[in-house]
């Protein structure tokens, strides 16, 4: 019988997890929720940590290994979790420790060469059975914007895409950690789409550019970590989100500034064939200083150079960067631009 | 009895089964285990003559199970009632 996980709480308990968790060439990351582990005999045996909807840092000492231990652990973050509210959990691990979780329950979402992202919980059982009353008969095409806001550009580039297709699937990602928040990025894509009648929008959940898929998206870190990541997203994209619509082709548009995104279309290339899935890259809308992208948007707006903001956006963006809200989001760009 | 709230009980060792209850408008058994096929239906029975003795009639019950017995199955959804219960 294993010893049941517990909270760490006493700096002197997490400092044990600290040197598990390094010891095991794991990187211990401040900020998480909740540190739970095992004590045998005096000593730390296990450790995990939860972060929001992320279980993480899984470290267990040699002679542990193989055990009931990592049922304990997972019970115990999961109980933590779902009195924080949680309901669906996340582990982003090693493929050869993908069975040990799936052993207890956990659905592996995707796996690639380097990397498993597994699921507890049923979460993306819910978000596909919500959503189903949006299939429909026919081949179809899909976008993720994160519409950070929503530009001229993207509205061309679903105009676009959404003449190719039967129906057209507008997927905004809902993670909250953008300047702009998510219901204004969603009301703004609806506005800027409203006049296009074959095209749906929806909210990815966490089922694609999240926190839990793809969390070095929202720190612009392009490394070996961030590849993996990517690799996940979009072939959870690929394996379940497409055959659930009958979404044949993702469309993107060329990426010219941003490493991650132009990495993340290239991940999309190699991968989204490999399940059936064509990508169709649209040229960039140009204004008149270069190509469209949010990124400029959110310059200007520092410079509340509305001059520059009516070339690149479309008029509900617009209105809402000239409301009260935009106006404080300006202030935070500028603030910010300021300090650097 | 009614389910008044979110609730859980067990644990994902084996042998052992999780149990979450949640309020709902009527009453559905969600049953995920690693012996399914085999014992689905007696999993099933189990729960039911649980939530028949405390009288709930309404709820969502999830069951997460790696191959438990009858008795620490029954044991486990009354303690996850008992907690979604109290107020």
């Amino acid at each position: 019988m294993t010893a049941a996980a517990s909270r760490l709480a006493t700096a002197g308990e997490v400092a044990d997890a600290r040197r598990l968790v390094t010891s095991q060439g794991l990187l211990f990351e401040e900020g998480c929720d909740d540190v739970v582990g095992i004590y045998e005999g005096g000593r730390l045996a296990a450790t995990a940590a939860r972060a929001g909807c992320v279980l993480k840092m899984f470290a267990v000492e040699p002679d542990h290994q193989g055990g009931a231990v990592l049922g304990a652990l997972a019970t115990e973050l999961v109980r933590l979790g779902r009195a924080a509210g949680e309901e669906s959990f996340f582990v982003f691990t090693r493929p050869e420790h993908a069975q040990s979780f799936e052993a207890i329950h956990f659905r592996l979402l995707a796996t690639h060469s380097r990397a498993a992202l597994l699921e507890f919980g049923g979460g993306l059982e819910a978000y596909l059975d919500r959503h189903a009353a949006l299939r429909r008969p026919g081949r179809h095409g899909a976008s993720v914007v994160n519409g950070n806001p929503f530009t001229l550009g993207h509205q061309h580039l679903v105009e676009t895409a959404s003449r190719r297709v039967d129906t057209f699937y507008l997927f905004v990602v809902r993670e909250d950690r953008s300047v702009f928040p998510f219901a204004a990025r969603f009301r703004l894509a609806a506005e800027a789409t409203r006049h296009l009648p074959n095209v749906v929008l929806l909210d990815t959940s966490r089922y694609a550019v999240s926190a839990a898929t793809f969390p070095r998206y929202f720190l612009k870190r392009l490394d070996e970590v961030a590849v993996a990541q990517m690799q996940l997203d979009v072939r959870l994209f690929a394996a379940h989100l497409a055959p659930f619509f009958g979404i044949g082709t993702r469309f993107v548009g060329t990426e010219p500034f941003d490493a991650t995104t132009a990495a993340y279309n290239g991940a999309m290339r190699e991968v989204l064939p490999q399940y059936g899935v064509a990508l169709v890259e649209i040229e960039r809308l140009k204004g008149d200083e270069g190509p469209i992208s949010a990124t400029r948007v959110r310059t200007a707006l520092a410079r509340r150079d509305f001059d520059a903001l009516r070339r690149m956006v479309p008029e509900p963006t617009l209105a809402y960067l000239r409301s009260a809200e935009g106006t404080a989001l300006a202030e935070k760009l500028a603030a910010a631009a300021g300090g650097k | 009895m009614v389910i008044a709230r979110k609730a859980s009980a067990g644990t994902m060792q084996s042998s052992d089964l999780t149990v979450v209850v949640e309020p709902a408008g009527r009453l559905e058994i969600r049953i995920e285990s690693t012996v399914k096929k085999q014992y689905e239906d007696a999993i099933r029975e189990r729960i039911e003559a649980v939530l028949a003795r405390h009288g709930v009639t309404a709820g969502l019950v999830q069951v997460t199970d790696r191959g438990a017995l009858d008795y620490a199955i029954e044991a486990r959804v009354e303690t996850a009632l008992r907690r979604a219960a109290e107020v």
